[in-house]
C-alpha cells in the first residue's frame, strides 16, 4: 500500500511563478470580480422581482418600453462593451505572453515526449536524457518542445504557464521561465488512459550554477556499482528483462520502452511523481508495479527477495 | 388538384387561403432529410480537403491519379437524369400519369446504368490501391461509397414509386413523386461535387 | 374554448364521435402501436428517467471514489468506464430525449393547436429507435462486460483499436450512430409540425416561445448530427476495416477527430440548453402574470444562439496548438454567442420584475435556473479569454462550468416543467410545500456539488482522474462536492417522490390551475386523445388569455366548424402566416414503427458483433417494413 505522497510543490494557476502565468492569474482575478458584479446584478433583479411582487411595473415608473430599453441596454449594450474589452486584453495582449516562444528567443531547449504514463525529457544541446523530472535555470527563457509517443497527452505546469497538448505527429512549443527558484508540479491534462491520474512530473527551477552542476552530472554515464550488492544488482538488472525496456548509459542496457534510469537516484520521485524515491518505495514498485499503478506497462518480474534487494541497491547508487 | 392561389378570403372562421398554398408535409420532410444528408456530404468533402491540405503528398506515392474522362462523363450522365425527374414531378402534379411513368422509367434506366458502371470503376480502383493503404485511399473510397449508397437508395425509391404509379395517381403519390425527384436532384448534384473532389488532385 | 361550459347535444355528439375516432386500443397493445404524441411523450419520459437514474448512479460512484484522496472504491478501468458512461448516458439518453422526446412531443402539438405531430408514425418510430439504441448499448455492456473507457468525446488515437481494444468503443460508436437516427427523424418531425400544423391564425409572430426553442433545437440537430455520424463512421472503418483517418503514420490526423466531434459537440450544448430556455419562457409569463417582454427579440435570440453556435467549435481545442489567428477567430465568435443569451436573461428578469410574480415551485426552479445559468455563462465567457482557457481547460474548472450549465441551466427547468405541466398531464396537482422544499434541497445540493469544482480546478486538479494525491490542497473541496452530491440526490428523490405520490393522491386539478397563456391550458387535464374538440383559432401568442377567441371556438364547436369529426384529421397551415391550408388525414395506431425499429436495432446488433451478412438481411427486412408502412395511403385531402 503506497503511502500518500506529500507534496509541497504546487500546481495552482493562481499561484504564478512566471510572467506568463502571472498575466493569466491577473486576468482571472479581474474576470472573477467582473463576474461577481454581473452575478450580483442578476441576484438583485431576482430579489427585486420577489420584493416588488405585488407591484407590476419598474421601480421608478416606466412601462414595457422602458423595460425593453433596459433589456437591450443590459443584454446587448453592456455585454458588447465588456466582451470587447476582454477580447482585446486577453486575446490580443495576454495571448502574446503565453504564445509559443519565437525562434531564437530562448536560451535552452528541452524536448518532452509524453508516454503512457510517464514523461521522457531530453536536452538536445547537452545530450542529457532523463524522465519525470525537468530542471531549468531560474530567470532563463527555456523552450519546452513537446510531442507524444502514443496517445494525446498534455504538458501542463500551471505555476509556470498554460497547458499545451502533445499530439502525434506534431511538435509544439511552450515557454518555461521561472521568476524564482522552486519546485513546480506538472500533470498530464488530457485523458490518456488508465493511469492518466498518475502521470505528473516536477520542474525544478535551480539557480544557474546549481543547474549547470545538475546538467553536468546528468551528462556523465552511469556510476559504476561500488558495493558487492550493487554489483550483483547490476548483473540482475542486465539479465532479467529490465534492459529490454530501460536504458542505463554506460552499460549494455538500451531499452527505450520505459524511462531512462542512468541517474535514477538523482530524482526525487518514481513512477511519474506517484511515489517518493526511497529504497523501500523503489523495492515495492519493482516487486509489484501493478499494485502501485494498476494498468501501467511495467510487468512484475518475479525477482527473488535477494535479487530485488540487490537491484534496489544498484539503482539507488545511480546518482 | 386545386389551383394554387394566395388569395385570402375572409370568412366567419377567420382568414382562409384558397387551394393548397404551402408545400406538402411529405415534401418538407424530404427537403429537411436532404438538408441533413447534404451536411453529411459537406462533412465528407471537408474531411477530404482537410486531409489533402495536411498531407504533403496527395495522393501518396504509389497511388495513381484518378482517370478523368469516364468518371466525369458518368457524373454528367447521372446529373442529366434530373431532366426526366423534373418531368416526372411536373407531370404528376398535372395529373398526367402516362407521361410521369415514362419519365420515371427513362430516369431509372440511366440511373441503374450509372450505378452499375460506378461499381465497376470502384472495383477497378480497389485493384490499384486500397483504403487501408493511406488516408487518401480511405477518404476516396468512403466518399465514393457514400455517394453510391445514396444512388442505391434512390434506385429503391424509384422502384417503389413505379410500383405505386402502376396503380394510378393520388395526391399522396404526387407528393411522393415530387419528393423523390427532389432527392434525385440532390444526388445528381452530389455526383458532380464528388467527381469534382475526386479530380481536384489533378489541379 | 372554455371546457367546463355546458354544451348542446349536437356538440356533445361531435365530441363522442371524436372520442371514437381517436381512441387507441387498450393495454400494452395500445402502447406498442400508439401514434398519439402524448403517449409517445410519456414513453420517452419514463425511459429517459430510467437512464437519468443510471447516469446518476454512475455519478454517485464517481463522487464516492473522489471523496477522499487515494480511495480504492473503484479501480481505474471501472472509473474510466463510469465517467464515460455518465457523460454518454446523460447527454444522449437523458437530456436530449427528455427535452425533445418527452416535453417536446407532449407539448408542441398542444401548443400549436394541432391534434398530432405531422408524422405520427415517424414519431413512434423515433421513440422505438431511441429505446433500441439504449437497450443495445447497455445490453451490450452488460452482456460483454465491456464499456467504452475513453471519455464521452473519446479522442483519437486513444479511441483506436490499439489503445482501446475490445468492444467498448465499438458499442459507443455504433450506439451513437443509431441514436442519431432517432434524433434526426424527430427533428424533421418537429420542424414540419411547427411549420405546417399550426392552428389557423397562428402566424410566426404568434408562435409560442417554447416552439421557437424547439424549432432552433430541431434545426441544430439536423445540422449538428452529421459531423458526429461521419466521425463515428470513420472511427469504425478505422477500427474494424483498417482505414486510416486519425493515424499520422498513414496520412491521417488525430485533430480531424476533434474538429468533427466538436462541430457536433458545440451545437449539442445549445441543443441541450435551448429547450430549457423554452420551458423558462413558458413558466415565467404564467407565474409573473404578464406577457414576456421583448417577445420578438427573445424568439430571434433563441434562433441566433443555435445559429452562431455552429461557428465556435474550436474553442474546445484552444490547447491543441492551433495557429493564433484561428484561436482568436473562435474566441471572437464565442463571445458573439453570449449576446443572444444575455438578451434572454434580462428579458426573463424584467418580465418578473414588471409582473406580479407568484413564486410557486415552477417559478422557483426557474429562479434557480437563472442563478446557475448566469454563473455557468460567466465562466463560459471566461473561456473565451484564450490564455485563461489554456490554463483551465481539462481541469475541474470546466467540469464546474458545464455542470452549472447542463445541470443547473438545462435540468432545473425540466424539474420546473415537470411540476408546471404535472397537473395538465395527470389531472392532479402536486404538493406545493413539498415541491418548494424539494427545490431548496436540490438547489443547495447542486451549488455544493459543483461550485467547489471551480476552486479545485484553479488549484490544478485535472479532470478524468480516478484519484488524486493528498497534500496538493484538493482534499476538502472534493469531500464537499461528494457531500453536495448526496444532498442533491436527496433533493431529486424528494421531487420524484412528490410527483409519484401526487399522481395517485394529489387533489384533482382542473384544466387551467395556473392560468397559463398557451393552448394546452384550454383543454381538459389530461387532454383527450384528440387534444381539442374544435381546432382553435389564434390571434395572439397567449391564446388562453383571449376569452373572446375561446368563446368563438365554443360557438364553432356548436356549429361544427373545424371540429373535423369525419375522420382522423387535423388542419395544415401555411408556413409564415398560419393561414388554414388544408385538412389532413392522419394515420392512427400502427405496428410498422415498432417493427421497422426492431429491424434497424437488429442491423446494429449484428454490425456490433461483426455478422455483416445477417446485418444485411435485416437491412432488407427494414426496407420491406418501410414499404409496408407506406402501403396504405391517407384519403385525398379536402380543400379547406
Amino acid at each position: 500500500m503506497p503511502p500518500a505522497l506529500h507534496l509541497s510543490p504546487g500546481q495552482s494557476s493562481v499561484h504564478p511563478a512566471s510572467h506568463a502565468s502571472q498575466e493569466i492569474s491577473h486576468l482571472w482575478w479581474m474576470m472573477m470580480i467582473a463576474g461577481w458584479i454581473g452575478f450580483a446584478l442578476v441576484v438583485f433583479l431576482l430579489t427585486l422581482g420577489w420584493w416588488r411582487r405585488n407591484r407590476a411595473n419598474l421601480p421608478f415608473g416606466g412601462g414595457d418600453r422602458a423595460a425593453t430599453a433596459w433589456i437591450v441596454g443590459l443584454g446587448v449594450g453592456v455585454p458588447i462593451v465588456l466582451l470587447s474589452a476582454l477580447f482585446v486584453w486577453a486575446d490580443v495582449f495576454v495571448i502574446n505572453s503565453t504564445a509559443a516562444p519565437r525562434e531564437g528567443s530562448t536560451r535552452l531547449t528541452v524536448d518532452v515526449i509524453g508516454h503512457d504514463w510517464w514523461w521522457e525529457a531530453r536536452y538536445p544541446a547537452s545530450g542529457v536524457v532523463t524522465a519525470n523530472e525537468i530542471h531549468i535555470p531560474v530567470g532563463t527563457r527555456v523552450a519546452a518542445v513537446v510531442t507524444t509517443g502514443d496517445v494525446i497527452h498534455s504538458f501542463w505546469v500551471p505555476e509556470l504557464n498554460r497547458k499545451i497538448d502533445m499530439i502525434p505527429g506534431r511538435r509544439s512549443e511552450i515557454l518555461l521561465d521561472a521568476e524564482h527558484a522552486g519546485v513546480f508540479r506538472g500533470q498530464c491534462a488530457e485523458f490518456c488512459g488508465l493511469q492518466h491520474a498518475h502521470m505528473s512530473f516536477l520542474v525544478y527551477a535551480d539557480p544557474p550554477d546549481r543547474f549547470r552542476a545538475w546538467l553536468k552530472a546528468q551528462q556523465r554515464p552511469s556510476a559504476a556499482p561500488a558495493s558487492a550488492l550493487a554489483r550483483r544488482g547490476k548483473d540482475v538488472f542486465l539479465s532479467a528483462s529490465c534492459a529490454d525496456c530501460h536504458t542505463i548509459r554506460g552499460t549494455s542496457a538500451d531499452g527505450e520502452v520505459g524511462p531512462d534510469l542512468t541517474h535514477l537516484a538523482s530524482r526525487s520521485t518514481l513512477a511519474a511523481n506517484t511515489i517518493p524515491n526511497t529504497p523501500s518505495e523503489l523495492s515495492d514498485w519493482i516487486r509489484d508495479p501493478q499494485h502501485v499503478k494498476p494498468g501501467n506497462r511495467m510487468p512484475a518480474l518475479g525477482l527473488s527477495p535477494d535479487a530485488l534487494k540487490a537491484v534496489v541497491a544498484y539503482l539507488d547508487s545511480l546518482r | 388538384m386545386s389551383t394554387p392561389s394566395n388569395t385570402v378570403l375572409q370568412s366567419p372562421t377567420g382568414p382562409v387561403a384558397t387551394g393548397r398554398v404551402a408545400k406538402p408535409n411529405g415534401l418538407w420532410g424530404m427537403l429537411l432529410f436532404v438538408a441533413t444528408e447534404a451536411t453529411l456530404f459537406g462533412t465528407i468533402f471537408g474531411t477530404y480537403y482537410y486531409l489533402r491540405f495536411t498531407n504533403a503528398e496527395w495522393p501518396p506515392a504509389g497511388v495513381p491519379l484518378p482517370s478523368v474522362a469516364v468518371p466525369l462523363l458518368l457524373a454528367f450522365v447521372l446529373a442529366a437524369t434530373s431532366a426526366p425527374m423534373a418531368v416526372l414531378s411536373r407531370a404528376a402534379q398535372a395529373g398526367e400519369l402516362a407521361r410521369a411513368r415514362a419519365a420515371l422509367v427513362a430516369a431509372m434506366v440511366v440511373q441503374a446504368g450509372f450505378f452499375a458502371m460506378q461499381v465497376n470503376l470502384f472495383e477497378d480502383d480497389l485493384a490499384k490501391f486500397q483504403p487501408q493503404g493511406s488516408s487518401y485511399g480511405s477518404i476516396y473510397f468512403t466518399m465514393l461509397g457514400a455517394h453510391q449508397a445514396h444512388v442505391a437508395v434512390g434506385l429503391l425509391l424509384d422502384v417503389w414509386l413505379l410500383g405505386k404509379l402502376a396503380r394510378g395517381l393520388t395526391s399522396y403519390r404526387v407528393v411522393a413523386a415530387q419528393s423523390i425527384a427532389f432527392y434525385w436532384h440532390f444526388v445528381n448534384l452530389l455526383a458532380l461535387l464528388v467527381v469534382g473532389a475526386q479530380l481536384s488532385v489533378r489541379v | 374554448m372554455a371546457v367546463d361550459v355546458e354544451l348542446s347535444p349536437p356538440a356533445i355528439a361531435r365530441i363522442r364521435r371524436l372520442e371514437r375516432i381517436w381512441e387507441e386500443p387498450r393495454g400494452v397493445l395500445g402502447w406498442l402501436t400508439t401514434t398519439d404524441h402524448k403517449r409517445i411523450g410519456l414513453l420517452y419520459f419514463f425511459t429517459t428517467l430510467a437512464f437519468f437514474g443510471a447516469g446518476g448512479i454512475e455519478a454517485m460512484l464517481i463522487r464516492t471514489q473522489l471523496a477522499v484522496p487515494n480511495a480504492k472504491v473503484l479501480d481505474p478501468n471501472a472509473y474510466d468506464e463510469l465517467f464515460t458512461l455518465h457523460g454518454v448516458t446523460m447527454i444522449f439518453f437523458f437530456i436530449i430525449p427528455m427535452t425533445v422526446g418527452a416535453f417536446g412531443n407532449y407539448l408542441v402539438p398542444l401548443m400549436l393547436g394541432a391534434r398530432d405531430m405531422a408524422f405520427p408514425r415517424l414519431n413512434a418510430f423515433s421513440y422505438w429507435l431511441f429505446l433500441g439504441s439504449g437497450v443495445l448499448l447497455y445490453g451490450g455492456f452488460a452482456a460483454s462486460s465491456q464499456a467504452p473507457a475513453c471519455g464521452w468525446f473519446c479522442y483519437a488515437p486513444l479511441n483506436t483499436a490499439g489503445y482501446s481494444p475490445g468492444h467498448g468503443v465499438d458499442f459507443y460508436a455504433l450506439g451513437l450512430i443509431f441514436n442519431g437516427i432517432s434524433s434526426t427523424v424527430a427533428a424533421i418531425n418537429f420542424i414540419v409540425t411547427i411549420f405546417k400544423l399550426r392552428a389557423p391564425g397562428m402566424s410566426l409572430n404568434r408562435l409560442p416561445l417554447f416552439n421557437y426553442a424547439m424549432l432552433a433545437v430541431s434545426f441544430s440537430l439536423l445540422f449538428a448530427l452529421p459531423p458526429l455520424t461521419i466521425d463515428l463512421v470513420f472511427l469504425e472503418l478505422q477500427r474494424k476495416l483498417g482505414f486510416h483517418f486519425f493515424d499520422v503514420a498513414h496520412g491521417g490526423d488525430p485533430l480531424l477527430w476533434q474538429h468533427l466531434f466538436w462541430l457536433f459537440g458545440h451545437p449539442e450544448v445549445y441543443i441541450i440548453v435551448l429547450p430549457a430556455f423554452g420551458i423558462a419562457t413558458s413558466i415565467i409569463p404564467t407565474f409573473a402574470k404578464r406577457r414576456m417582454l421583448a417577445f420578438p427579440l427573445v424568439a430571434l435570440a433563441e434562433l441566433l444562439v443555435a445559429f452562431i453556435g455552429f461557428g465556435v467549435w474550436a474553442h474546445h481545442m484552444f490547447a491543441t496548438g492551433l495557429a493564433t489567428t484561428t484561436l482568436v477567430f473562435f474566441a471572437a465568435a464565442s463571445m458573439m454567442v453570449v449576446v443572444p443569451s444575455t438578451i434572454q436573461i434580462f428579458a426573463w428578469l424584467f418580465t418578473v420584475v414588471t409582473g406580479r410574480p407568484e413564486f410557486r415551485a415552477p417559478l422557483l426552479f426557474i429562479g434557480g435556473f437563472i442563478v446557475f445559468f448566469v454563473i455557468g455563462g460567466i465562466t463560459g465567457i471566461m473561456f473565451a479569454a484564450i490564455p485563461f482557457d489554456q490554463q483551465t481547460t481539462d481541469t475541474y474548472f470546466v467540469v464546474a462550468h458545464f455542470h452549472f450549465i447542463i445541470f443547473g441551466a438545462a435540468v432545473f427547468p425540466l424539474f420546473g416543467g415537470m411540476y408546471y405541466w404535472f397537473p395538465k398531464v395527470t389531472g392532479r396537482m402536486y404538493h406545493e410545500r413539498w415541491a418548494q422544499a424539494s427545490f431548496w434541497v436540490t438547489f443547495v445540493g447542486t451549488a455544493l456539488t459543483f461550485f467547489p469544482m471551480h476552486i479545485v480546478g484553479l488549484l490544478g486538479m485535472p479532470r478524468r482522474v480516478y484519484t488524486y494525491p493528498s497534500g496538493v490542497g484538493w482534499d476538502s473541496y472534493n469531500l464537499s462536492e461528494t457531500v453536495g452530491a448526496y444532498i442533491l440526490t436527496g433533493g431529486l428523490l424528494m421531487i420524484f417522490a412528490n410527483l409519484a405520490w401526487s399522481r395517485f393522491r394529489g387533489p384533482v386539478a382542473g384544466a387551467d390551475p395556473f392560468h397559463g397563456g398557451t393552448l394546452e391550458w384550454t383543454t381538459t387535464s389530461p387532454p383527450p386523445p384528440y387534444n381539442f374538440p374544435v381546432i382553435p383559432e389564434v390571434t395572439s401568442p397567449y391564446p388562453n388569455w383571449d376569452p373572446p377567441d375561446r368563446e368563438r371556438d365554443r360557438r364553432r364547436l356548436e356549429r361544427g366548424q373545424l371540429v373535423l369529426d369525419a375522420g382522423h384529421e387535423t388542419t395544415a397551415s401555411t408556413v409564415r402566416d398560419g393561414l388554414l391550408d388544408e385538412i389532413l388525414e392522419m394515420p392512427s395506431e400502427s405496428w410498422w414503427p415498432l417493427v421497422t425499429a426492431a429491424c434497424i436495432t437488429a442491423i446494429f446488433a449484428f454490425l456490433l458483433t461483426s455478422h455483416f451478412a445477417i446485418a444485411g438481411i435485416f437491412a432488407l427486412t427494414a426496407a420491406l417494413a418501410v414499404v409496408g408502412w407506406h402501403w396504405r395511403e391517407p384519403e385525398e385531402p379536402e380543400p379547406a
